[in-house]
């Protein structure tokens, strides 16, 4: 933990400001004596300066912001983030997620910390298993207004929407490639739930399974040519990672039988999941080393923020913020009824 | 030459499956979950009928649709086996498919206790072998649709061992003409 102070920074950012860099894990936030560096900044809402200086005044960080107060402070975090810790922060992010709260599965988008929670869908069906795209730009998720399961795409800017998998059978379980332009998903019009790769305007379908189970829930690289899924063609559902353009598959050994839902992390090393042992819990598979840990003894459908550090998932009725080094846990969506399938832009 | 094996592989297993379907679905099990571990292997094999195209309009939960003509067929947890003791159901099935002209939509359904993306995935492995093993029954494969919703629409919205063998299925619904 790296000793910060947040000094002289405006109530409309200050608040906000403090609690994505509290967050974040990375820092402790105190008195500027003592503190290795220092956070101040001019302005509140529609326009910021923010600044960053060292012990020895140096300035480390110096940046103008305009919008909201709330995103400015967002932005600012993972500026600070960055620059102190090198790595990505996850304030300027955006969730979604399933919720009952209608009393039917609807969609829903809000801030990575809980806050804006907006209702996306409004189909009074089944919508279910959404995917944001890593820039939160758009959102794929599965809707049964057809009578059966198709893949929807939506441009949340605008809010237009279109129906882009639509064969025959089921189509679930998108997943966009790091570049935006295809989703992974699962299709089931040979005969039996397969992995394709699509683009996102529905065209060049190509299949990456042959299997008589069920392929499910992938999760892409951050380099876009692997997928990890589960399948349970060798019984219960295990890990499995494959080419994105077509290839041999290859088993992740995570030491548990009843793995699903992987998510990739965005560095590359590490592979969340869900097991099932009784209830649910969520392990991490580290890749280099093929060491797997239990990060949470309860929640499934978990998925990698930014940072590659901090996990969401769902345990029935929360979406958590989980720190995987800490253990930190922070319920950030409650008493939306039933809370699932969360979802994390990058 | 390889190639030609592989061909061949494919063509020799088509009817293999085929009459395993119509003798014994049980023994299914072994081409479902037992092939030796070459799960989600790139292979070059067909693993399923292919679907025909939908009757746009027309979805399970369709008022054109009846639900209630034939008994669900159900599975155990987390396999899409069909047991010998449903097997009866899916001849009445069959045989009414004979005597009538319309299309049946079969749904899959599964327990809660999977995570949801894995249910659709398995509900709609359950339609299907639902389908399959209709298909060995002598129905056209033209006339068999599929969805699954997963644990989405529960028969039994309980929590119970009871409650969860009543959801493990796949529903036929009738298209009316």
């Amino acid at each position: 933990m790296i000793n910060i102070a947040v000094d002289g920074v405006s109530a409309a950012i200050s608040p906000t400001l403090q609690k994505d860099l509290s967050l974040s894990g990375a820092f402790s936030l105190g008195q500027p004596a003592g503190a290795s560096y220092i956070i101040s900044g001019d302005g509140s809402g529609g326009s910021f300066h923010g600044l960053v200086k060292d012990r020895s005044s140096g300035v480390v960080l110096s940046k103008s912001y305009s919008g909201e107060p709330r995103a400015i402070a967002h932005q600012f975090a993972d500026d600070v983030v960055q620059t102190i810790t090198g790595h990505p922060g996850i304030a300027n992010s955006t969730i979604a997620f399933v919720s009952t709260r209608t009393g039917r599965k609807e969609i829903y988008t809000a801030d990575y910390d809980g806050s804006n929670v907006r209702q996306l869908t409004h189909d009074n069906g089944i919508s279910v298993a959404p995917a944001l795209s890593a820039d939160g730009r758009r959102l794929a998720y599965t809707g049964y207004l057809s009578g059966y399961a198709d893949i929807y795409l939506v441009d949340l800017a605008s809010g237009r929407r279109e129906r882009i998998v639509k064969f025959p059978g089921t189509n679930s379980g998108a997943a966009f490639s790091p570049d935006g332009g295809r989703i992974a998903c699962t299709v089931s019009k040979d005969g039996n739930p397969e992995l394709y790769v699509i683009g996102v305007n529905g065209q060049g379908a190509h299949r990456l399974t042959h299997t008589h189970g069920v392929e499910s829930s992938p999760s892409w690289s951050p380099d876009g040519r692997e997928i990890v899924y589960s399948s349970d063609e060798t019984g219960s559902p295990r890990l499995f990672r494959i080419p994105s353009g077509g290839g041999d598959a290859q088993a992740v050994n995570t030491g548990f039988g009843f793995c699903t839902e992987p998510s990739w992390s965005p560095d590359g090393r590490k592979v969340a999941f869900t097991i099932r042992q009784g209830g649910f819990s969520i392990g991490v598979t580290d890749l280099g080393s093929g060491a797997t840990r239990v990060v949470s003894p309860d929640g499934k459908d978990a998925v990698w923020g930014a940072d590659s550090r901090h996990l969401i998932y769902c345990n029935g009725s929360s979406i958590v913020l989980l720190d995987s080094q800490t253990g930190r846990s922070i319920p950030i969506v409650t008493g939306l009824g039933n809370v699932s399938e969360p979802t994390w832009s990058r | 030459m390889v190639r030609l094996l592989i061909r061949c592989m494919k063509l020799s297993f088509l009817p293999a499956f085929a009459i395993c379907t119509v003798l014994s679905l049980s023994s299914c099990a072994l081409f479902k979950k037992n092939n030796g571990g070459e799960g989600g292997a790139d292979g070059d094999y067909v693993t399923g009928t292919p679907l025909p195209e939908r009757q746009e309009g027309t979805g399970f939960m369709s008022d054109n649709v009846n639900r209630s003509q034939f008994q669900p067929v159900y599975f155990g947890f987390d396999s899409f086996t069909v047991s010998d003791a449903e097997l009866a159901k899916l001849d009445t099935v069959a045989g009414a498919m004979k005597r009538m002209p319309n299309n049946i939509i079969v749904a899959g359904f599964t327990d809660n206790r999977g995570t949801e993306e894995y249910n659709r995935g398995l509900g709609e492995r359950r339609a299907e072998a639902v389908r399959e093993a209709l298909i060995g029954m002598g129905v056209n494969a033209s006339r068999l649709q599929t969805v699954s919703f997963g644990a989405d629409m529960p028969a039994d919205p309980g929590d119970s061992e009871a409650a969860y063998a009543k959801n493990r299925r796949a529903e036929f619904g009738v298209v009316k003409k």
